[in-house]
């Protein structure tokens, strides 16, 4: 045979040779569900939580409302005098429940972490209506809380209001990220409590227009 | 686009270091992220070398599980695609040899013609090419058919083979080298009918 023969011999044995065991396609790989298995088997649940963890994490949810009015209050009441956006576009102000600027200026940071703390609480509801939230849920509540302790070392948490909401929002994150190790009943019951505990305390609408402030603020 | 570009570019770019601490303190979002990183790779390669897709999807799955138990271990010397490819090597191995002594019980009757010389006839009249090289990669020894694999179907360089391998790189090219020429024996007369 000769060499040129040869040459042209391999190149088509190297051809089939690709041909050979010729994988699926990426779009096509089961990744969630050998996920699933790999899970189950490399991250085994942690115990179940003792019964008195249950009304430790209630009391958490009540904490978050009692925070978020105190603050509310707090920042209400400063000596300088109260300027809410409303009243800067000439609408009427929105009463009790508006908040002032705080005293020190809020950075972009903080301002833009309020808004995904009231995006991320206010889909809260549709996760609840389903039954579960999902994973990249979970996953942006991990992020938050990740900025919320970031925050809480940094000088935002200098002003003593701020530091209050930050650590009661730094507990109802914690909550929204457990609930991933929750079973299916125990995590309907958590959602609904931490439901609850937003609605009473009016917490989204406070995070919103405390977001919507730091943000004119800044 | 060459095939070991390809093989470099779907090369992770993720903080690996940063992630598997994560994991280490028992984050299975991080480990999550590591998996999608790297579960692409591991599946086509444990496909390449089992040819079956719930083989493949079991030693990937074995692959990870291992790998998780296992990151404490992982001190960082090398890059953390070669310890999981070097995993993969070695569950697969490993469970093939299960898997091909069942397998050999089961066919050893219905293999019995291969024998025959009637049937030895009609297997060389066979003109695809595919077919008998399929079976003669097969027949290769586990060494060089893992090298075959890896090199000429997933586009590792000698560099990454040798370091899965742990085998120093001439080993790597001389392992390469062999499996071809088995290959073109084994193939021989296809290649007269070929020449003709």
């Amino acid at each position: 045979m000769t060499d040129d023969v040869n040459d042209r011999f391999d190149e088509l044995l190297l051809d089939a040779t690709r041909a050979y065991h010729r994988p699926p396609d990426e779009r096509a790989l089961p990744l969630d569900e050998m996920w699933k298995s790999i899970e189950a088997q490399a991250f085994p649940r942690a115990r179940r939580a003792p019964r008195y963890a249950q009304w430790l994490r209630i009391a958490a949810a009540l904490v978050l409302g009692v925070g978020i009015g105190r603050f509310s209050f707090r920042v209400g009441r400063h000596e300088v005098p109260a300027v809410t956006t409303s009243q800067r576009i000439g609408a009427p102000a929105t009463g009790d429940r508006s908040v002032a600027a705080p005293q020190q200026p809020i950075d972009p940071t903080t301002s833009r972490y309020l808004g995904q703390a009231a995006a991320l609480l206010i889909a809260l509801p549709t996760e609840a209506s389903v039954g579960r939230p999902d994973q990249p849920f979970i996953k942006r509540a991990n992020e938050l809380l990740l900025t919320t302790r970031l925050l809480l070392d940094s000088q935002s948490a200098a002003d003593p209001a701020m530091r209050n909401l930050l650590e009661d929002l730094e507990l109802v994150l914690v909550q929204v990220v457990q609930l991933q190790k929750e079973r299916d009943a125990s995590r309907q019951t958590e959602l609904e409590l931490i439901q609850q505990a937003l609605d009473q305390r009016d917490v989204i609408p406070r995070l919103r227009s405390a977001a919507s402030e730091y943000a004119a603020d800044d | 686009m060459t095939r070991t570009a390809f093989a470099l570019q779907t090369t992770p770019q993720v903080n690996e270091p940063e992630l598997i601490a994560r994991v280490l303190a028992g984050d299975r979002l991080a480990g999550r992220e590591l998996y999608n990183a790297h579960a692409p790779r591991v599946f086509r390669l444990a496909y390449r070398l089992t040819g079956n897709a719930e083989l493949a999807r079991e030693f990937t799955q074995d692959t990870f599980v291992r790998a998780f138990q296992r990151l404490a271990d992982f001190r960082g010397d090398a890059a953390f695609s070669t310890w999981i490819h070097r995993i993969t090597i070695t569950v697969v191995a490993n469970a093939m040899r299960t898997v091909r002594r069942l397998r050999e019980r089961q066919t050893d009757l219905s293999d019995l013609d291969a024998l025959h010389p009637a049937n030895a006839t009609v297997r060389r009249l066979d003109p695809d090419l595919r077919e008998r090289l399929g079976k003669a990669i097969d027949a290769l020894p586990e060494i060089y058919r893992t090298t075959l694999i890896m090199h000429e179907m997933e586009g590792y360089t000698h560099t990454e083979i040798a370091e899965v391998l742990g085998v120093a790189e001439g080993t790597c090219k001389s392992r390469l080298s062999a499996a071809r020429s088995q290959l073109r024996a084994a193939l021989a007369d296809f290649a007269k009918e070929y020449e003709s």
